[in-house]
C-alpha cells in the first residue's frame, strides 16, 4: 500500500537517519512512503511567531501537492511539521476566504481531502493488528525507554481532536510494549525541550532539558525514545553539557521509535545509522544482546 | 484613603483588548484568573510574567507592558497553558500576536537572539523554499556576533563561537551536518506567498 510522505527539512538534513529508518521500517510493514514532489518548509514555529499568514500558507502548499497525489493519507514524522500542517488544514476548512486567497497563488490547490497523520497514528493500528509483533524477530528485553512525546503531538494552538491522551499519551508505550520493551512511567513525557531555544535561549532550554533527564534517570529508564527530530536532536546533542551543569551522571541514548522497531525486525543498526547519535546508542543494544 | 494601585481607563483598554482578541482569536475576557496556565508554564519562573498576568495586563490596557515583557519573547510555544485553560484561551497565540504587534510598533526585542533566529529561519525558507541549517545559522550567528561586537562584548562573542563551534564539530563528527543546499524547484510559488503575506 502507498502512503504519501512529507519528510520535512530536518529529515533531509541533520536527521537524515530518521528518513532512512522510516522508509525501511514502513517498507517492512508493507507501506511504501511516496515522498510528495517539491515540498517546501512548513514554517515551523518561526512562521507562527512572525507571520500568521505564512504559518498557514506554507503548509497549505504542501497540502495542495498531497491532495493532488490522490492518496488518502500523508504521514509526517516530525512533530512540528505534523502540527503546522494539521493546523493549516483545519484552519482552511473553516476559513473559505483565506483558503481562496492562498489557493490563488498555488498550482495545486488545497482541497482538504488528505488525512494528515503523525507517525504514531500510522503505527498504532499496525500494533493492534499484530503486524508489528509479526515482523519482529527479537524481543527488546531489558530495554526500559522513557517515551518522550514533547509538545506538539498532543497540544495544538487551535481545537483539534487528539488521537491520544493529552496529558498522558500512550501511543509510543503501546509500540514499545509490542516489541517486548518495558517503557517506564514518568512525569516529563509531554514537557518541552525548548526546541530552537537550544540555540537562541540556551540557559532556558537547558533548564527544561535538565528536568527531563533528572526524571527519566531517577525512574530507572535506560534510554529515551522519541518520534520528533527536534526533540531527538536536543536531548541527544545537549545531554552531556546539561548533565554536567546540573549534576546528572547517567547518560541515556535517545532513540527514534523507528530504531527500536527496526532493531526488533532485525534491520542492521549501522544501515539505520544508529551510530550517528551523540550519546552512544550502540553500546546499550550490544549490552542487552539485541544486536 | 489609600491611592488606587492601578489606573484603569476603559477608553484606553478597549481598543487594545479588541485588537488582540481579534488578531489572536482568543477570548481574553473569559479569563477568571484560575492560574492553571501559570502552574504549567515551563518558562514562567524565568520570565516573571505568566499567561494569567499577561492577560491581565492587556485587560487593563497596559500596552507598553503587554508589548514589552519576557513572556512574549521567551514563550516556547509548547501550548500547555491553552491546553489546560478551562476557558480555552491559548496564550501562546496571544504571544504570537503580541510579538507581531511589537515588531510593527518597532519595539526593541527584549531577547534579540530569539528575534534574529526566527527572522533568519524565515529568510532562508524564502530563499530556498526549505529551511537550511547552515545558511540560517550563518545569518543568525553573523547578526548575533556583530551585535556583541558593537557592544564591545568580546567575551560573549568568544563564548558564542565556542558553544556553536562545539555543536557544529560534534554534528560533523557524527555525520549529522549536511553541506548541500536542498532547494525546491518552484521557489516562485513560495515567494508569491511571502509577497502576499506582506500586503496583509
Amino acid at each position: 500500500m502507498e502512503i504519501a510522505y512529507y519528510p520535512g527539512c530536518s529529515l533531509h538534513a541533520s536527521s537524515e537517519l530518521y528518513d532512512i529508518q522510516c522508509k525501511l521500517v514502513f517498507g517492512k510493514l508493507g507501506l511504501e512512503l511516496k515522498e510528495i514532489e517539491d515540498w517546501n518548509c512548513c514554517g515551523a514555529t518561526a512562521a507562527s511567531k512572525t507571520n500568521e499568514f505564512l504559518s498557514i500558507a506554507l503548509p497549505a502548499r504542501n497540502l495542495g501537492i498531497a491532495d493532488a497525489t490522490g492518496l488518502s493519507e500523508i504521514v509526517i514524522p516530525c512533530s512540528s511539521c505534523y502540527s503546522r500542517t494539521l493546523v493549516s488544514q483545519k484552519k482552511l476548512a473553516s476559513d473559505a476566504a483565506l483558503k481562496a486567497s492562498i489557493n490563488a497563488e498555488l498550482g495545486q490547490k488545497v482541497q482538504g481531502t488528505v488525512k494528515v497523520s503523525s507517525i504514531l497514528e500510522v503505527l498504532r493500528p499496525k500494533v493492534i493488528s499484530g503486524e508489528i509483533a509479526g515482523k519482529a524477530v527479537k524481543k527488546l528485553t531489558g530495554l526500559k525507554p522513557a517515551c518522550y512525546y514533547g509538545c506538539l503531538l498532543t497540544r495544538f494552538p487551535i481545537d483539534i481532536e487528539v488521537p491520544d491522551s493529552v496529558e498522558n499519551p500512550q501511543g509510543m508505550e503501546i509500540v514499545c510494549k509490542a516489541l517486548g520493551a518495558e517503557p517506564i512511567d514518568w512525569n516529563y513525557k509531554t514537557d518541552c525541550c525548548g526546541a530552537s531555544a537550544a540555540y537562541n535561549d540556551a540557559e532556558q532550554s537547558q533548564l527544561l532539558m535538565s528536568r527531563i533527564f533528572k526524571d527519566a534517570t531517577a525512574r530507572g529508564a535506560n534510554c529515551i525514545v522519541t518520534t520528533c527530530p527536534l526533540c531527538q536532536m536536543n536531548v541527544d546533542a545537549y545531554q552531556d553539557e546539561v548533565g554536567g551543569k546540573y549534576g546528572i551522571d547517567k547518560r541515556l541514548p535517545v532513540y527514534f521509535i523507528t530504531e527500536l522497531i527496526g532493531i526488533s525486525m532485525g534491520i542492521d543498526a549501522v544501515v539505520m545509522q544508529v551510530d550517528r547519535h551523540f550519546v552512544d546508542a550502540i553500546g546499550l543494544l550490544k549490552e542487552l544482546k539485541l544486536i | 484613603m489609600t491611592p488606587p494601585v492601578l489606573k484603569y481607563d476603559v477608553l484606553v483598554s478597549k481598543p487594545l483588548v479588541e485588537e488582540i482578541m481579534s488578531r489572536s482569536g482568543q477570548n481574553l475576557q473569559s479569563c477568571y484568573q484560575c492560574r492553571r496556565c501559570a502552574a504549567g508554564c515551563p518558562v514562567g519562573e524565568e520570565t516573571g510574567v505568566t499567561p494569567d498576568r499577561l492577560i491581565r495586563m492587556i485587560l487593563v490596557g497596559d500596552r507598553e507592558a503587554a508589548l514589552n515583557n519576557l513572556l512574549v519573547w521567551k514563550c516556547v510555544a509548547c501550548y500547555t497553558c491553552g491546553t489546560r485553560c478551562p476557558n480555552n484561551i491559548q496564550t501562546a497565540r496571544i504571544n504570537e500576536t503580541l510579538k507581531q504587534m511589537s515588531k510593527e510598533a518597532h519595539c526593541k526585542p527584549l531577547t534579540p537572539r530569539i528575534a534574529d533566529f526566527h527572522n533568519a529561519f524565515m529568510t532562508t525558507t524564502r530563499h530556498l523554499g526549505r529551511f537550511n541549517e547552515i545558511e540560517s545559522m550563518a545569518i543568525y550567528e553573523t547578526k548575533t556576533l556583530f551585535k556583541e561586537l558593537a557592544k564591545g562584548n568580546l567575551k560573549a562573542m568568544f563564548e558564542e563561537m565556542m558553544s556553536q563551534g562545539k555543536l557544529g564539530a560534534a554534528m560533523t563528527k557524527k555525520k549529522r551536518m549536511h553541506f548541500d543546499f536542498d532547494r525546491i524547484k518552484n521557489r516562485s510559488e513560495v515567494k508569491a506567498l511571502y509577497k502576499k503575506s506582506k500586503g496583509r
